[in-house]
């Protein structure tokens, strides 16, 4: 700790000094956006050619650059955009906002590149990627549906959670360990159905990045990852109108000006229709008549520029799934309705030319319900998180060598673990009290990107998190058993619990020759609620839970190194990292745990603690531009757990432990309308406890269980294949065809395995066979896309 | 007619058409662990199977059976004042006209137990003969392993009143319905069990789920039903249709309503799970939550009330 108080310390001091010998410096600084639609481009890279150094634009376009007086060409360069030069003589402040126009060269031709050429190898920031959504589009997909979720995990370091699953495992972290953001608020349960499909529709979204280790202070509250994504803001030039049919949903994004180059909407809405399609089909005699799935989502997003430094944005998400079963025979009904909520306000305000300043005030909402009814019955089950967040992020740029961040953050959480209601005809029964938690997060960071020399670059900053846990709140002491022996009352804002700590974020670029570079990073982070899951997939069921008297806060550590080098003029860019994770007060269900055990108790009564350690290696290739690009990723790692009450104090490997996962990505244009996307994708089997024994009782045979995640399924792997097919161009509508298919060599990938008994063990007929399920063989989809 | 081929033509593109296929899986030999099936009521002997697991996959014939149960163990059963040594029997050396009463014991059918031998550990001293209210310690040596487990014969909660009614849409079939009135301690827990006259060989746990405690409805007076219960893998038709899960009318039904100590509820609760989610991919690996120290299984007393229903709606 006194290491890192003495590198603040410098931060500051050089800081400091750095302002005290400025003499006649100047700002140069403004906005970067698409000239086409008026969005602002996030992290385009601004540097000057004479210095050979430069900066980003930060999440809303801005850049500043401060700089000894002079002559200098300033350079404005963005992935898949005309690269802009421009001479300037800095004897001022001046504000330059720069409009960048689509690179509409083709491929082949593609003589500039758009993002800094060597950023790979020259920012202070490793494990992290960001992707483009438009080449996103192009892959292949399951049913045609374009998902990011997905996409991420063909990333080396990050895994799925599973066939046709948009869950994600990065390097050995759990499923809530993940921070997923959209426009700045925490999306909670991030799929539908499941798991199958993600809840982010991909016309509406603009930018996706992901960070899987060297988490940079401004972010917290998650041990593994972060998935921050950006909204479109809507065009600021013109009405546009965009969607796509697909076989099982279809959606579509309006977008235009509310006043022109001043304000701008956009509104997406996507509709899973696959249960409506079979709806007239379903005989009105059938006893299933009633029975519906489907799910939409809504995302909306206002945006307006008061002045030259104050801007607006307003945006929401509203998702749910619905799932309804009937069975009039049974006199049975199901309603389960589930999703999430948000509604982000941020308002950017610039200071002066070097201080930008980003306010947000968030609210973030999971609910998940069921109903049940027979005859007389009624059972009710809801469960769910609330959010109310507020930020302050500041941006400080007081010289080129210095990109300072520093801000605060409070969240109000209220969780709603898991509560029952049930009744048989009159009489109600006693489910326990309605219980809910409530507590305080806090935080405060500061960070600084520091151009040391010309071979070191740093990220340093830190973090310090607090955690209160507040009533009204009762701890129910229970036996053995589970009935109630004695409880704890906590009255209204009272403190249950309070954990705080600091968590240093460091990251370190030193340059080597032939464009080429070595990173280390050091990070450790606090984790305050958590997510325990009693099956082995996340389900909407699952609940959110706070630290408090009996769960400690998740504390992980991780040291990560790379090396990154880019061949043929930054065409090839390489990396290979390492790293090591260690993961402290992880949550499991004990053994025998059931979902009823948590109605009318605290869920955490349930709960049983250990650690997790991960490490592994990640492999990284990617042909950045041409005729055909895309990537190849492998992954080599280990991820193991101990915990004193569970597989008998054992080590066992997580679920999740994959030791090898690799993936091949790429895109050909095969002409100007035609381009082929190809994906394989390869992971070792899942990890999963299996029978190892059988013993009868009352004629009903029963299993018992061997080591906890001592068995492998075969391991999984599948091509996919794509096919766009644009339409002529004409000047107002554009459309295209996508092709795709999903598993095509018919690839029997295991799901789950089951045991199927038939006979009876007394007549000495019993034979037990062991079956494997697939879920998706060989998958053929079409979608078709217009926008105008 | 084309709109079912339409349907079908969705179906084939879009819905989860999963496949299967056997796989051989390889375990290691495993350590074989000693179970217990014990159970007491009340003026009724104590009786305990005790058996070894065998691996997973290991294949089943009569000597395999034969050679799970332990023979020449030291079976005691202490009530606080008598501590009585339990003999071994198999059926093959009882009289044919004493196999009802042990099917109904060792909760197996009579056909099962016919067609094949059970070997169990008992006694004919009435000193040892279940009384309620008492508490019985089971005390295992075998094979150089000791198992211990304790169990109670809690006071019957007689159920207010059963009655049946058709399921809506049918006109003779329907579930059995009963009153209960649960006393105001927390914690009480029942096993239920029904028998067809005439046509179950024995009391057969109820479906679905034979075991409930009062955790949600502590000193509730409320009415819910119960699933007709089946043999384990049982293959007759009426167990297989649309019907499986209720009773008929004009049923004679012979209700055995049990009360339970804790321990042994959540073997039952635990084991009926395991038993339910047997392949569940979504559910975790279902432990069997056992009241024997040592080992697995059960050692169950029971608070016994009977009851008969005639089913008329």
């Amino acid at each position: 700790m006194n290491a890192l108080k003495n590198i603040l310390f410098f931060l500051f001091l050089s800081i400091f000094v750095f302002q005290v010998s400025a003499q006649n410096k100047y700002t140069v600084s403004g906005y970067v956006k698409d000239k086409s639609n008026g969005e602002s481009s996030i992290g385009a890279t601004v540097y000057i050619k004479e210095l050979l150094k430069g900066t980003t634009s930060n999440a809303y376009g801005f850049y500043s650059i401060t700089l000894e007086e002079g002559e200098y060409t300033l350079v404005i360069s963005y992935i898949g955009f005309k690269n802009i030069e421009q001479k300037i003589n800095l004897n001022k402040d001046i504000r330059l906002n720069y409009a960048i126009e689509p690179d509409v060269i083709t491929t082949e031709e593609f003589t500039i590149t758009g993002e800094r050429e060597d950023k790979n190898t020259n920012e202070a920031v490793m494990s992290t990627v960001e992707l483009d959504v438009e080449k996103v589009k192009a892959l292949p997909a399951l049913f045609g549906e374009v998902d990011i979720l997905k996409t991420i995990q063909l990333l080396p370091g990050v895994q799925s959670a599973g066939e046709g699953n948009s869950g994600f495992y990065v390097r050995g972290g759990g499923p809530d360990q993940n921070l997923i953001l959209l426009d700045g608020a925490t999306i909670y349960n991030a799929s539908h159905l499941a798991g199958f499909f993600s809840v982010f529709n991909s016309d509406a979204i603009k930018d996706v990045k992901l960070i899987k280790g060297g988490m940079p202070a401004e972010y917290g509250g998650r041990l593994s990852s972060v998935l921050d994504i950006t909204m479109k803001d809507g065009n600021f030039k013109k009405y546009e109108a965009e969607g796509g049919l697909g076989v099982i949903s279809s959606r579509v994004t309006v977008q235009g000006p509310i006043k022109k180059d001043t304000a701008s909407f956009i509104a997406s809405y996507r509709r899973f229709y696959l249960g409506d399609i079979v709806q007239p089909f379903i005989s009105d005699s059938s006893k299933f008549k009633g029975t519906n799935y489907y799910f939409y989502d809504f995302n909306a997003k206002l945006n307006y520029i008061v002045s030259e430094k104050d801007r607006l944005y307003l945006s929401g998400y509203f998702g749910r799934d619905v799932f309804s079963f009937k069975n009039t025979k049974d006199g049975f009904g199901m309603d389960t309705p589930w999703g999430n909520t948000i509604v982000s306000l941020r308002w950017n305000h610039l200071f002066n030319d070097k201080l930008f300043l980003n306010t947000s005030v968030i609210y973030t909402e999971y609910q998940f319900e069921v109903g049940l009814e027979q005859d007389q019955f009624e059972f009710r089950l809801f469960s769910g998180i609330t959010d109310w967040n507020a930020k302050l992020d500041f941006n400080y740029l007081p010289s080129i060598l210095h990109n300072v961040k520093f801000g605060a953050n409070y969240i109000f959480h209220k969780f709603v673990p898991s509560n029952a209601t049930a009744r048989s005809g009159e009489v109600d029964f006693n489910t326990g009290d309605i219980i809910k938690n409530y507590a305080n997060e806090f935080a405060l960071y500061l960070s600084d990107d520091w151009d040391i020399n010309e071979k070191l670059k740093v990220h340093v900053g830190a973090r310090y998190s607090m955690f209160q846990h507040i009533g009204p709140f009762k701890r129910y002491n229970n036996n053995e058993f589970g009935s109630p022996v004695d409880t704890i009352v906590y009255d209204n804002g009272e403190t249950v619990k309070f954990y705080h700590g600091i968590e240093p974020r460091i990251t370190a670029r030193y340059s080597l020759r032939n464009n080429a570079s070595v990173k280390a990073s050091f990070t450790q982070n606090y984790q305050y609620i958590h997510m325990a899951s009693f099956a082995s997939v996340s389900l909407p069921t699952d609940v959110w839970v706070p630290s408090s008297d009996k769960v400690k806060p998740q504390f992980s550590t991780q040291y990560a190194a790379g090396y990154f080098k880019n061949f043929k003029d930054n065409k090839f860019e390489t990396s290979v990292e390492v790293y090591y994770k260690t993961m402290k007060n992880q949550i499991e269900y004990k053994d025998g745990a059931l979902p009823e055990d948590n109605a009318g108790n605290n869920v955490d009564n349930s709960f049983t603690f250990g650690e997790g350690w991960s490490y592994g290696t990640e492999l990284f290739l990617k042909k950045r531009y041409g005729k055909f690009n895309g990537w190849i990723g492998y992954t080599l790692s280990w991820t193991n757990k101990q915990f004193e009450e569970l597989n008998d104090g054992n080590v066992f490997p997580a679920k999740y432990d994959r030791r090898h996962d690799a993936s091949v990505v790429f895109l050909y244009d095969i002409s100007k309308r035609l381009t082929l996307g190809a994906t394989w994708v390869y992971a070792t089997g899942s990890a999963l406890t299996l029978p190892e024994a059988r013993y009868t009782i009352e004629g009903q045979i029963v299993s018992d269980y061997g080591d906890r995640n001592s068995f492998r399924m075969d391991a999984y792997h599948r091509m996919d294949l794509s096919l766009t097919l644009k339409g002529k161009e004409e000047k107002r509508f554009k459309s295209n065809w996508i092709f795709s298919i999903y598993n095509v060599y018919n690839r029997k990938n295991p799901y789950f395995i089951y045991f199927a008994t038939e006979g009876d063990i007394y007549s000495g007929t019993l034979d037990i066979q062991a079956k494997q399920v697939s879920l998706f063989g060989i998958l053929p989809s079409i979608a078709w896309n217009f926008k105008f | 007619m084309k709109k079912s081929k339409l349907v079908l033509m969705l179906l084939f593109s879009i819905v989860l058409f999963s496949c299967e296929k056997d796989i051989d899986i390889d375990l290691a030999e495993v350590d074989r662990k000693l179970v217990v099936e014990g159970s007491i009521e009340p003026g009724q002997p104590p009786f305990v199977i005790l058996s070894r697991t065998e691996g997973y996959f290991d294949p089943v014939d009569i000597n395999s059976l034969q050679n799970a149960f332990i023979h020449d163990a030291t079976v005691f059963v202490s009530n606080g004042t008598n501590n009585i040594q339990l003999t071994e029997i198999c059926t093959d050396q009882l009289p044919d006209s004493l196999l009802p009463t042990i099917a109904e014991l060792i909760g197996v059918s009579l056909t099962s137990l016919k067609s094949f031998g059970f070997c169990l550990y008992t006694t004919l001293d009435p000193l040892m003969f279940g009384e309620v209210g008492k508490t019985y310690s089971l005390n295992i040596q075998a094979e150089g392993e000791v198992l211990t487990s304790i169990t109670t014969i809690p006071t019957p909660v007689p159920m207010d009143l059963y009655w049946y009614k058709d399921q809506p849409g049918f006109t003779d079939y329907g579930y059995m319905w009963f009153k209960l009135n649960d006393p105001p301690t927390l914690g009480t827990a029942y096993r239920i069990y029904t028998q067809r006259k005439g046509v179950d060989s024995r009391f057969i746990p109820a479906g679905g789920g034979s075991v409930f405690d009062d955790n949600f409805f502590n000193g509730l007076n409320f009415e819910a039903f119960i699933w007709r219960g089946h043999e384990v893998n049982s293959t007759a038709e009426e167990d297989n249709g649309e019907t499986a899960e209720y009773f008929q009318q004009g049923d004679t039904i012979i209700i055995k309503f049990c009360t339970i100590d804790q321990p042994h509820f959540q073997f039952w609760e635990s084991f009926e799970i395991a038993a339910f989610n047997n392949g569940n991919p979504f559910a975790a690996p279902a432990t069997i939550k056992t009241n024997i120290e040592g080992g697995l299984g059960v050692w169950g007393g029971y608070g016994v009330t009977y009851d008969t229903l005639i089913a008329v709606d």
